[in-house]
């Protein structure tokens, strides 16, 4: 960085300067957008790293009206942070406790080198922008915007130069609309009743007859996490649901044997033929 | 705040739309979204039948205005729609080969005799392994979706091959995509894996269009414009820095090459060709590599032509590790879905042998390679869905064992199917790759084409080894049987098989058609 | 400072989405780190519009918007798919709540 820091003072020198307004709100947000795209990947719980994206997304926000793009301002915080980001943290919230992160490494040196590979590509990517753009003298978009005619203008240029694509995307958000129905919806007209199913559940067609046991409640504390007893003391483990965090040390179990090398760990090339026959249910 | 009043606009004029040339597409189009009202609207019972007849009309429909507009099409082609797509020669050979592949392709999705009620789930909300599930793995009901989404990723094909900018490709290559990463996880048997494939091609894939996006920001930068003639034009007479050029060619062709499956960007072929429901296996391996292809022939050839001595030495580098991992890791596999996915990433070294040749052969050879591939694959794999035991297809290569003896038929269709990918002479896979290597010679780039020719022994080996299993093993006592194809899967392979020996023993007139004209832009 | 920098500051956050994406073993993560590469992009255009004088950069920026947000919903939904069937494999968990 400090490389392409000298590199961009030589270049800063020659080119036309922003104003000290725009310099200002540029170094406020830049370090707020760099934060939050480094929080995102550090945090170890999801819904940290999708409300560190939030914070990266808000900053970029601004930064686009800063910019000359007032609407495309605009959109990314009602649209991109709004309605997309919450749609991420609506199905963060659905999938529950499982959605932190295991910190197991797949791949042996998976981390490092990817550390590696981005460092350079990073490299790659800023002192080829810094030396490519050293003399630039931006054009800017005063014209464009004169009157508040941004939006008018990107309304125009939409219907003629890019109106094929503005088409197209129709086709895309049709797709997605049924992409979504068909992963989501099922068809419930032809649900068993309460009869048919206890029957079921004596024919063996289920796992077990009964419900599963109830937790521990009121017995010796009021948490759901506390589990029930058998007539024998011994304690019922399906009594405590499995979403609940209670739960951990036996789900990190095997987490830790497979840290401690005991049983193989996730196999990389998860859809090889053995892990096929497990799939195939 | 009467400043900030927009000053009045001028009408926007009408755009001249050259109808006769696009509508092909739009055919595709308007029957993908009618398809989504028939779901709507159209009883449960008949959803089929009728999703079957209007995606068949349609890629009928289109062939036929394709058919008319051909005869009569302007030698040098033209650009359309504010010059966002250009219907010229090769994206017209491109649109015919497509189209075929397509028929091909939604024969083998609709058919529903080789799997009681098709190759698709009934309902892919229910979770797997549930009572539900095994309820449902019963009954007959497949997701008729599958139909208008298969349009939709047709179209999208279509459209990616005569995108003249880049913005419109990015567009259709989305518009191809995504139904593809739905249809991945809606196979009926071993659904686990099909849903892990759909995470994973969804995962990668949107990774890669990530980097094609930020190529296209970049090359924006550069040229002001991301129009492919307005890239070559700054790129031959700029005399700006360029390190945005090379930076937005190098990110937009990993874009490129993942679609395409080439070389070391092929992570996910395996994955998702093993885990796919099979037809869509055949679609995706057939038309997806015939429109990234095209795809490619058209970014390199239109856009970045005056620039080539830079960058063909990393696309050399590409080309050879693409043919070196397809034909090695393909020696190793004992499924015969993965074996020809490792096939088809090595074909794509081969494809890209005759696209860096940069000349109108190595333009018509490519085209004409991605057609005898398109057809081979799309029957090879018709031929995997019919070889079943009771856990549906039996793909591991042991159970193929000694095949010939119990169905002759299939054990000889198969192995010419082989053969041709192999490059042996009488099929049309061998004049694909001559026409592909000699255009690579003609360019100067012999040492490329004497690694391909190894790389093709190589693989030609794993070929034969199928062959050798099938005709002189003996059967397993418990191995699978062959499922004999009611009309659509049959028809399909036998499109697959005609093609093949057809273009193996007669390729002129294709040949000719391949190289009648360059692209417009 | 010039515009430049913000093309610097969008080149950082699209590596660090990259990084992201290797390095995240959470589906939804990976692809949220997806995402940042997407606004990265974005930021790209936006400057590129100014430096070029031209509104074409923004309405592209429009677009990639529009792809985001039918990526996403596929995306989610196919990763949602697969999170259902993989965190509880029996009914019985699932109709704990209907007795």
């Amino acid at each position: 960085m400090s490389n392409s820091a000298m590199l961009l003072a030589q270049a800063g020198a020659e080119v036309a300067k922003v104003s000290t307004g725009e310099a200002i709100s540029f170094w406020i947000l830049a370090p707020l957008a760099l934060g939050g795209a480094l929080g995102m990947i550090f945090a170890r719980n999801a819904v940290h790293s999708a409300m560190f994206l939030v914070l990266t997304m808000l900053s970029l926000g601004v930064m686009y009206m800063v910019q000359q793009a007032p609407f495309l301002g605009f959109v990314q915080i009602i649209v991109y942070t709004g309605a997309i980001m919450m749609l991420f943290l609506f199905v963060l919230m659905l999938v529950g406790r499982d959605s932190s992160d295991s910190v197991v490494e797949v791949l042996r040196g998976q981390r490092v080198w990817a550390a590696i590979l981005g460092i350079g590509l990073a490299g790659l990517l800023v002192t080829g922008v810094a030396e490519a753009l050293t003399s630039v003298r931006p054009v800017g978009l005063a014209e464009q915007n004169a009157g508040g005619a941004n939006v008018a203008n990107i309304g125009r240029s939409v219907f003629t130069d890019y109106l094929f694509p503005f088409e197209l995307t129709s086709a895309l958000l049709i797709t997605a609309a049924l992409g979504a129905m068909v992963l989501g919806y099922t068809d419930k007209s032809k649900r068993r009743t309460q009869r048919e199913t206890a029957d079921a559940r004596f024919r063996g067609e289920h796992d077990r007859p009964s419900p599963l046991p109830g937790p521990g409640v009121y017995a010796t504390a009021n948490s759901v996490a506390v589990p029930a007893l058998l007539p024998d003391g011994s304690i019922a483990p399906e009594s405590v649901s499995a979403i609940i965090e209670a739960t951990a040390s036996r789900e990190l179990a095997t987490d830790i044997e497979t840290v401690a090398g005991a049983i193989p760990g996730p196999d990389a090339h998860a859809l090889k033929p053995a892990a096929a026959k497990e799939g195939d249910k | 705040m009467l400043a900030l009043q927009p000053p009045p606009q001028a009408p926007i004029d009408a755009p001249q739309i050259e109808y006769s040339a696009i509508l092909p597409v739009l055919i595709l189009l308007g029957a993908a979204c009618i398809g989504v009202l028939v779901e709507a609207f159209v009883s449960k019972a008949s959803r089929w039948a009728a999703q079957v007849t209007l995606s068949l009309l349609a890629i009928l429909g289109a062939g036929l205005a394709f058919v008319l507009y051909v005869t009569d099409s302007p030698e040098r082609g033209l650009t359309t729609l504010y010059r966002t797509i250009a219907v010229d020669r090769p994206a017209l050979f491109l649109w015919g080969t497509l189209l075929a592949l397509g028929l091909g392709a939604l024969l083998l999705i609709a058919d529903r005799t080789v799997e009681r009620g098709g190759a698709f789930v009934a309902q892919a909300g229910i979770r797997p392994g549930t009572v539900q599930d095994r309820a449902q793995m019963a009954s007959g009901g497949m997701q008729t979706e599958v139909f208008p989404l298969t349009l939709f990723a047709l179209s999208g094909m279509m459209i990616f091959c005569a995108a003249n900018d880049l913005l419109t490709m990015f567009i259709a290559l989305e518009v191809l995509s995504l139904p593809l990463y739905l249809m991945c996880g809606l196979a009926r048997r071993r659904r686990l894996i099909s849903q892990e494939s759909a995470v994973k091609y969804f995962l990668l894939g949107a990774f890669a269009s990530a980097f094609f996006l930020y190529g296209l920001a970049l090359l924006y930068g550069y040229a002001g414009s991301v129009k492919l003639a307005d890239i070559a034009n700054a790129a031959a007479g700029s005399a700006a820095s360029d390190t945005l050029l090379f930076g937005g060619f190098g990110l937009l062709v990993v874009g490129l090459m993942f679609k395409a499956s080439v070389g070391p960007f092929h992570a996910w072929t395996p994955d998702v060709y093993q885990g796919s429901p099979t037809p869509i296996t055949a679609f995706m391996a057939a038309c997806t590599k015939v429109a990234a292809f095209g795809g490619i022939l058209r970014v390199l050839t239109v856009g970045f032509e005056s620039t080539s001595w830079e960058w063909r030495g990393v696309l050399w580098v590409v080309a050879v590790a693409s043919m070196v991992i397809g034909a090695v890791l393909g020696l190793t596999q004992t499924d015969i879905k993965r074996m020809l996915a490792y096939s088809s990433i090595a074909h794509a070294g081969f494809l890209l042998v005759g696209a860096l040749a940069l000349r109108p052969e190595g333009l018509s050879g490519t085209l004409f390679y991605l057609l005898t591939y398109g057809f081979t694959t799309l029957a090879a794999f018709g031929a995997v869905s019919l070889v079943r035991d009771s856990n549906g297809e039996a793909t591991h290569l042991s159970q193929w064992a000694g095949l010939a003896k119990r169905s002759p038929v299939l054990a000889w269709v198969f192995a010419f199917l082989l053969l041709a990918m192999a490059g042996i002479p009488l099929t049309s896979g061998f004049i694909g790759k001559f026409v592909v290597f000699s255009a690579g010679i003609q360019d100067g780039m012999a040492p490329l084409v004497v690694i391909a020719l190894v790389a093709s022994a190589v693989a030609a080996f794993f070929y034969l080894r199928v062959i050798v299993l099938m005709f002189f093993s003996d059967p397993a006592p418990d191995g699978p049987t062959v499922t004999v194809p009611g009309t659509f899967t049959t028809a399909a392979i036998t499109l697959g098989v005609l093609v093949t020996l057809v273009l193996g023993l007669v390729p002129a007139f294709a040949l000719d058609w391949a190289g009648t004209g360059t692209f417009a832009f | 400072m010039t515009p430049t920098y913000y093309l610097l500051l969008s080149a950082l956050l699209f590596t660090i989405g990259a990084v992201g994406v290797l390095v995240r073993r959470n589906a939804i993560v990976v692809f949220m780190c997806v995402e940042l590469m997407l606004n990265a992009v974005n930021l790209t255009l936006v400057t590129f519009a100014r430096i070029n004088g031209s509104l074409d950069g923004q309405v592209m920026a429009f677009f990639v918007m529009v792809v985001a947000a039918a990526e996403v919903v596929v995306g989610l939904a196919i990763i949602m798919s697969i999170f259902r069937t993989r965190r509880t494999a029996s009914v019985d968990d699932a109709n704990l709540l209907k007795y």
